[in-house]
């Protein structure tokens, strides 16, 4: 077992080397997979986006909510509306698709968060119901185009950045929204990460560890609560605005804007990790794989699995990363992350700096 | 004037009252204790004063009154509280815990950290870990410290020994005891153990199902007969 001080140069080149690897398939993919491959990634960041938004909220702050997808809906809708109504520019609708769902995610906090456990999953689950709904009212038709939703909405030329060189095409777009996509995602990150290591991070966690301590130590429960649910939302909206923009359809039963989609989230996040900040990319990337190497399972009639899945005729990958969730809670009740970190430290033991040298000398 | 002054409080939860009326003061630098059976409403008293429940009648701290104000902007006032069962944030480090415990205020944050890591070394050497993974005691001692973190004018302190061995209970009466004497921090403290909390205490008071029956001086309620027999157990 290899231990190594916390902020030594090994310490350093063991972070460096991550940096380094993580690098190398960031830009492998993009340049040497195929276009199809490349969107899967995409589909992959999509997701990260949305569980990071809902780890905020219930991973590091308690707050259960199933009302997920309607925010995610929301940033869809909004860009697919700003870009087909407005001729917005579809890079600015990521800024108003923000402001648009923090402003409906506070609100739907504000009467959710003076109730806790259950009624606040039940209060969140008719958010993400009433969502689609709302969308097909016939009264809304005008701005959402109801129940057949609204269609290319996308970049109609990619957007040149010199870096990239040109684009063209259907492999050209795949390789922008992968970029495009990498940005958002790193920039959620670094909201979440900023988040969770600051004084209000510590006031989530508080809140999450036990309310009414929280309380006396003077932290804002309401408030706190409801700014977390707000930026939350708003996150959530990036990876609905990433959607649509890929896809270039939004329709009210899409992907992700119904039920579904909020269950999703939730099993990503958890079976990445909760609470932790890497968990939703790790849950992201195994969502991904498993639903499209499972997705052909039980085509073909052959075979055991054919045998298992073969009624189905619809992707079992949900329900095979259903069994893998309850088969996490029991080996890793903290997710793959979690599981990993007390695997790594068997290999590598990172000792925190001795008592006294928090400040550098 | 008192420091804290509680007059006809009533609270409870929701439909059900549980405190009737209560009056009982805390002077400056002066520590009391609330004596009582389970169930007497001793927490409730401290969550209504430190605002966590709803409460009618009169509070008044520091000649202000707070009957009305919430437990968030009490904390700014300088009332801190240590909940019973003492409510560390087990998923936060030492640190950030006593690093909460300063939410209500900023500037001077490490300075306090490093003072109270003085009084309570064992805090420092944990510094890092989770509080869940401390000791009962350590996690009392958390507890009080995180709630120093704040600068309270009075510290409520609600049946610190509950759960720890006798020798660590004293362990942080003593403390409790030295910031009373030294820093001259006014103190209301709950306690099942009586016979420590009067060697503490100046003043007691004794609740019963939510009604105040006695009160006086450690001295006066030690030496009643009627009272030794009720609650004392001797
Ligand atoms: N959160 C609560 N909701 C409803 N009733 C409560 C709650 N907490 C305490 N009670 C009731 O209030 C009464 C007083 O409780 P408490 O103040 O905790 O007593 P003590 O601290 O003296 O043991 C008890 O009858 C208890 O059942
Ligand atoms: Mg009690």
């Amino acid at each position: 077992m290899l231990r190594i001080d916390e902020g030594s140069t090994r310490h350093w080149l063991l972070r460096l080397l991550g940096f380094a690897v993580i690098t190398f398939i960031v830009v492998w993919v993009p340049t040497q997979m195929s276009s199809s491959r490349i969107g899967q990634f995409t589909d992959a960041f999509i997701l990260m986006i949305a569980a990071m938004s809902l780890n905020l909220v219930l991973g590091f702050t308690g707050q259960i909510s199933i009302g997920h997808s309607a925010f995610f809906g929301i940033g869809g809708y909004t860009a697919a509306i700003l870009i087909k109504d407005h001729g917005w520019s579809p890079g600015y609708t990521f800024y108003a698709a923000a402001v648009v769902a923090f402003v409906v995610g506070c609100v739907v906090a504000l009467p959710a968060l003076r109730i806790r456990g259950i009624y606040l999953a039940l209060v969140t689950l008719a958010v993400a119901v009433l969502f689609p709904t709302l969308v097909r009212w016939k009264k809304l038709a005008w701005l959402t185009d109801g129940s057949k939703g609204m269609d290319s909405v996308r970049y109609e030329d990619v957007p040149v950045w010199p870096i990239l060189g040109e684009l063209k095409g259907r492999e050209g777009r795949a390789v922008f929204m992968f970029w495009l996509g990498l940005i958002v995602v790193v920039a959620t990150y670094l909201v979440c990460r900023g988040i969770v290591k600051s004084r209000f991070g510590r006031a989530l966690v508080a809140i999450r560890d036990n309310e009414t301590a929280a309380a006396v130590m003077g932290v804002n429960l309401t408030t706190t609560k409801v700014l977390v649910f707000g930026v939350s939302a708003a996150l959530c909206a990036l990876g609905g605005v990433l959607s649509t923009l890929k896809s270039g359809v939004i329709t009210p039963d899409g992907q992700y804007v119904t039920l579904l989609g909020s269950i999703v989230f939730l099993l990503v996040m958890i079976v990445g990790g909760a609470g932790t900040l890497w968990g939703p990319i790790i849950g992201g990337l195994v969502y991904v794989w498993l639903d499209n190497t499972t997705r052909d399972i039980g085509t073909s009639d052959s075979g055991i699995l054919g045998a298992l899945f073969g009624w189905a005729d619809q992707s079992p990958a949900t329900l095979i990363l259903g069994l893998v969730l309850v088969v996490i809670m029991f080996a890793a009740p903290y997710g793959l992350v979690g599981l990993a970190k007390r695997l790594g430290r068997k290999v590598v033991v990172i000792v925190p700096r001795p008592v006294g040298s928090s400040t550098p000398r | 004037m008192s420091l804290l002054e509680v007059r006809a409080l009533s609270a409870g939860y929701g439909p059900v009252e549980v405190l009737h009326g209560i009056d009982l003061d805390v002077d400056h630098g002066e520590m009391v204790v609330i004596l009582g059976a389970n169930g007497a409403g001793k927490t409730t008293t401290m969550r209504a004063v430190s605002g966590m429940i709803g409460r009618s009648g009169s509070v008044t701290f520091d000649g202000v009154d707070i009957t009305r104000t919430n437990a968030e902007k009490l904390v700014g006032m300088g009332i801190a509280h240590v909940p019973q069962g003492r409510g560390t944030f087990p998923d936060l480090t030492v640190m950030d815990n006593l690093r909460v415990g300063a939410y209500a205020r900023s500037g001077g944050i490490a300075a306090d950290i490093d003072r109270w890591f003085a009084v309570f070394p064992r805090l420092a050497e944990r510094r890092d870990q989770r509080a869940g993974s401390l000791s009962g005691g350590e996690q009392q001692m958390l507890a009080i410290a995180r709630a120093l973190m704040s600068h309270p004018k009075l510290l409520l302190c609600d049946e610190p020994s509950l759960g720890l061995a006798p020798l660590i209970t004293q362990e942080v009466f003593e403390v409790l005891k030295k910031l009373n004497a030294d820093e001259g921090l006014s103190v209301l403290l709950v306690e099942q153990n009586a016979n420590l909390a009067l060697k503490v205490a100046q003043r007691v008071y004794l609740l019963e199902t939510g009604t105040v029956v006695a009160s006086g001086s450690a001295a006066q309620i030690a030496s009643d007969d009627a009272i030794r027999k009720a609650y004392l157990g001797a």
